[in-house]
């Protein structure tokens, strides 16, 4: 994150068009927090699980019954843009 | 009705079971307020003509984070991405709401999706603090905290990733409560990260607050991540004793950074606790020094992915393109402020290949840490009291232009979240300044009760809670 | 050439469920579109998943049926990439521990291919591409899939179609898939490169996808193998690349190279906890297992002596086996039952449709019975099949009705084969001449004169009797 060509790279990735001024103004502040957070780097972490959750909980699962929602309608009214029954969207192959 | 302000929010929902109270004259005075006084507050993002309830139930006025659905209403997140999105559901915690009895009076303003400590980076503009006008409220729920504090409305619901409910109560003068990660229903709650997150009441006082718990906890199908764990009736903890509980103190949360008068203040939280009977130790939580650190990376990096639905596809903001992938670009691009860019970018980029380990699963490693830490502390104490925040509300525009160090005004709270503990802040005094300083308790895992009856046996020895913003004393 | 090609493929199966792997919605995407699709398989905000019981245990199932280690305790992750078909722009899958690893599936031959790992996630919607715009049909979205990755130990083309036809069978054995490639619920992309024959080190591998039937996987694969032995050949460089098979015009071609490289950011769910498999839900599954396709195979071939071509048209048509079996009780001649089963039986079964088919295989049994009996000609059990195929009426009740009885004693055929015999003095002739067709001629006047139901064989002997009296005759 030192010089700009990841944050182009990370802006890619995440889909955000980011201006040239943006590029330095924002990889900056990025780069000021990098370098906070590469104090972690100081911790030793030999032997430690990643703490990926936070309960030993059995979670519940869901029995496998169907219904329908009765929302469809409500979630196209949504829709930025739609045709009869579907999400409408411009060419996904240019 | 101007006796209502002086009245809590369970003393309101008494005298309108008991007939005393009209419903609907307590949400007109209420809705009222809120119309008048948001011109200057800004907290609110939508207040509501009419209430939003269970037609068969008689309740109080609440109002709910612009991050919790309510189903037909306008949900935004106080971003442009979202733009006029309608929820087309219920949150599990609405519809607790609603069986309830409570009246929805509107939506409160806030950090665009919970990204921020100073409700500065609301598409709506910044709320206000209700001590001081030139001062921020906090955040993320600083719409949720200036409302109460204001007494515009008697309870208000926060979500809580790093700090957002406890560090703007702390800052607005009322109390603010994080439970136990898992203790409430996430459904609904549009995610910031995902195992942070939890939705919590604030109110004025602590009676109040354990209604509110009591309303809100509990298991749900809905939300895999919400535990099992019984829960006890929280009003059985409004028992003014705190006498042999054990308090810890770390050190950690007393050093370099604290302002004297919040320290002062604590010094003072310190003594009413001792005259009650409780015992200090003092405790250790060395990885603290991480906390910020570690959040940012794995609040980060929860956030970029969660933040990804927002596309212009299948509802909210779409910019004009010709192609999809310009879709993407552009619409994010107008959509998103400033500070969600910076923790997408910053999410995106310790996910992305190379960097994977060196920050996002060593930040889960070191995670793992700071949990250990509480763990071993709680060995010899039943709750731990620190700040809630380093400082009293800071002045507007006073952090935007430097995100670390407005990262840093959530390092006493942040580490609760990191290992799923309950919290809470609660009003501890003011500085010289007239600005209200908080407390924070953190207690253990599923152990909100521990908090609540030491909160209200605090409050039954102070009136702190009970001062008014100069804004409506007048 | 010296190539061995080494081939993996990766086959993706719809799990049977009747619900979508994390909502309650239909998993039935014939509806009209965007019918079957809820707040959660749009990716709403504020959503949460919650998995389907059945769908773990269908999971576990095709991992018992291939021999794979089943993972004690399994965890989801987030594939992160963006598209359209793709609500939240992250597919819920799993990436470090999959439900099975390390299994495998046996062909007939003996021959085992190694099963890497078969793991859980959501499916993706539809496109619909238009001239300058696309639609999203959303109901298949969060369809259960298992991802199946093989071991690159496939040698040649016919052995990948021969492992797709064992997987396809032994997951619809197990009632765990549909596996119909045309309706998409099976999907099959293979990775295929070549090495010299005695060269350690694999060659570079290439990425094939768009096969749209089992023929296809094998044309595409065999395209390929000539591709890459040319280029070998010629010194021309094989990329690592992903190519399309082009069915109509039989050829493969480059995908259109991306932009960026592909970096999906996998990171542990934190909306889904970790989920033990419990030992017990293992041996549930272990019941629905039964007979295993290739265990049938050999059953067939090594118990009713039936050729591989045979017994791999029951082993794959689990009706007619079940038919075939059940005959074979009644009347122990497997070579006469599958003789007929799968000649003059499956003509109708074709024509008329399995839904029609009434006949029982007991009564099935005794027509062939009664053929090998002499009681039927070939030509009458022929007529028998066809008239109570779709009736399963009495057997014996068409025979008389139809008069079909074979006649085979020579009192009731003497007055047929004189009348031959006198009608046909030139055809009497030729035979005495040495022509040979001429007897099946006469044989033929007898038939039609007793309407069928003379016996042929009886018919003959008295034919030739009866020409041989009158050669000593003259």
């Amino acid at each position: 994150m030192k010089d700009n060509s990841p944050i182009e790279n990370v802006a890619k990735l995440a889909r955000i068009e980011i201006t040239e001024q943006e590029k330095d103004f924002l990889g900056g502040q990025l780069a000021k927090i990098i370098d906070y957070v590469d104090k972690l780097k100081a911790v030793n972490v030999d032997g430690v699980l990643p703490l990926r959750g936070l309960h030993s909980d059995a979670p519940v699962l869901r029995d496998d019954q169907a219904h329908v929602s009765g929302l469809s309608r409500d979630i196209l009214e949504n829709a930025p843009a739609a045709e009869g029954n579907y999400f409408k969207v411009p060419p996904v192959i240019e | 009705m101007e006796d209502l302000i002086a009245l809590t929010g369970t003393q309101i929902a008494e005298q309108i079971n008991n007939g005393k109270l009209d419903e609907g004259e307590v949400f007109s005075f209420f809705r009222g307020r809120a119309k008048k006084l948001n011109a200057s507050l800004n907290s609110f993002v939508e207040i509501y003509e009419e209430p939003v309830g269970a037609a068969d139930t008689r309740g109080v006025p609440i109002a709910i984070k612009d991050n919790i659905c309510i189903k037909g209403k306008r949900i935004t997140c106080a971003s442009k991405i979202l733009n006029s999105h309608r929820a087309v559901y219920d949150a599990t915690v609405i519809n607790r709401l609603k069986q309830a009895g409570f009246k929805i009076i509107g939506t409160a303003n806030m950090d665009e999706f919970a990204f921020g400590s100073s409700t500065e980076n609301s598409c709506y503009g910044v709320v206000k603090n209700p001590w001081d006008n030139s001062r921020v409220s906090g955040g993320s729920s600083g719409g949720s905290a200036a409302a109460v504090a204001a007494r515009l409305v008697p309870f208000a619901l926060g979500s809580d990733t790093g700090g957002s409910i406890r560090q703007p109560a702390a800052l607005c003068g009322v109390v603010g409560f994080k439970p136990t990660y898992g203790r409430i229903s996430r459904y609904g709650l549009i995610a910031f990260a995902s195992s942070l997150d939890q939705i919590g009441p604030v109110t004025t006082n602590m009676v109040d607050c354990a209604w509110l718990l009591n309303v809100l906890c509990g298991f749900d199908q809905y939300d895999s991540t919400s535990s099992q764990a019984a829960v006890p009736d929280f009003n059985n903890s409004l028992v003014d004793d705190v006498r042999g509980l054990n308090i810890g103190l770390p050190a950690e949360y007393y050093g370099q950074g604290l302002n004297p008068e919040v320290k002062s203040r604590l010094d003072e939280t310190r003594a009413v606790f001792e005259k009650k009977g409780a015992k200090f130790v003092e405790i250790n939580l060395p990885h603290t020094e991480y906390a910020v650190a570690v959040y940012y990376i794995v609040a980060s990096s929860e956030a970029s992915s969660n933040l990804q639905r927002f596309d212009g596809i299948r509802y909210g903001l779409r910019e004009k393109a010709s192609g999809l992938k310009d879709v993407y670009f552009r619409s994010r691009a107008a959509g998103f402020g400033a500070e969600a860019k910076r923790r997408i970018l910053l999410g995106t980029y310790s996910l992305s290949s190379g960097y994977y380990d060196a920050y996002y699963v060593r930040a889960l490693k070191v995670r793992r840490l700071i949990k250990e830490d509480f763990d071993q502390a709680f060995k010899n104490v039943d709750i731990i009291l620190t700040p809630t925040s380093p400082t009293p509300a800071f002045k507007i525009g006073e952090k935007t232009l430097d995100p670390l160090s407005m990262y840093l005004s959530d390092i006493y709270t942040i580490s609760a979240n990191l290992a799923g503990l309950p919290a809470v802040s609660i009003p501890c005094g003011f500085t010289k300044e007239n600005l209200p300083v908080g407390m924070q308790l953190i207690g253990k895992e599923f152990d909100e009760a521990t908090l609540i009856r030491a909160g209200y046996s605090y409050q039954c020895a102070t009136e702190w809670h009970k001062y008014l913003p100069p804004m409506i004393a007048d | 050439m010296n190539y061995q090609t080494v081939i993996g493929l990766e086959v993706h199966v719809q799990l049977k469920t009747k619900s979508k792997i994390f909502c309650s919605c239909p998993a039935d995407f014939d509806a009209p579109a965007n019918t079957n699709i809820c707040p959660v398989c749009c990716g709403y905000p504020g959503v949460l998943p919650v998995f389907n019981k059945q769908a773990l245990k269908l999971g576990i199932r095709v991992a018992l049926a291939l021999s794979c280690k089943i993972n004690d305790s399994i965890y989801f992750e987030r594939k992160n990439y963006f598209y359209p078909d793709l609500p939240k722009n992250y597919q819920i899958s799993q990436y470090k521990m999959p439900l099975g690893e390390k299994g495998y599936l046996e062909l007939p031959g003996g021959k085992k291919i190694g099963i890497t790992r078969v793991h859980l996630e959501e499916d993706a919607g539809k496109l619909i591409h238009k001239d300058n715009y696309s639609l999203v049909d959303l109901n298949r979205t969060g369809t259960p899939l298992l991802e199946i990755v093989s071991e690159p130990d496939i040698a040649d083309t016919q052995e990948a179609y021969d492992y797709l036809t064992y997987l396809k069978l032994t997951l619809q054995y197990i009632e765990a898939s549909d596996c119909d490639m045309e309706k998409g619920s099976l999907r099959c992309d293979a990775n295929i490169s070549l090495k010299l024959k005695e060269a350690a080190e694999l060659g570079t591998k290439v990425e094939l996808k768009n096969m749209n039937s089992f023929k296809g996987v094998r044309d595409g694969l065999e395209f390929e193998e000539k591709r890459q032995a040319n280029c070998l050949e010629t010194g021309e460089k094989i990329f690592q690349e992903t190519r399309l098979w082009d069915a109509e015009k039989s050829k493969t071609y480059v995908m259109r190279s991306k932009e960026e490289a592909h970096d999906y950011r996998y990171f542990p769910e934190p909306d889904l906890p970790d989920f033990k498999v419990a030992r017990e839900l293992i041996e549930e599954e272990k019941k629905h297992l039964g007979e295993q396709p290739l265990d049938k195979y050999r059953r067939f071939t090594a118990g009713y002596k039936l050729s591989g071509k045979d017994a791999d048209v029951f082993v794959q048509d689990s009706w007619l086996g079940k038919f075939f079996e059940e005959a074979c009780g009644h009347f122990n001649r497997p070579d006469k039952i599958a003789g007929w089963l799968l000649g003059p039986f499956l003509e109708h079964v074709n024509e008329r449709g399995r839904e029609s088919i009434k006949i029982t295989p007991q009564n099935f049994a005794k027509i062939i019975q009664l053929f090998c009996e002499d009681k039927l000609n070939n030509l009458a059990a022929k007529k028998v099949i066809a008239l109570c195929i779709n009736t399963n009426d009495s057997i014996e009740g068409i025979i008389n009705k139809e008069g079909l009885a074979q006649v085979s004693d020579s009192g009731g055929l003497r007055g047929f084969v004189d009348a031959a015999l006198a009608e046909n003095p030139k055809v009497v002739e030729e035979y005495l001449a040495g022509k040979e067709q001429a007897m099946m001629f006469l044989v033929g006047q007898v038939m039609k004169k007793s309407k069928g139901k003379a016996n042929p064989k009886v018919t003959r002997e008295m034919l030739e009797g009866k020409i041989k009296n009158l050669k000593s005759d003259k």
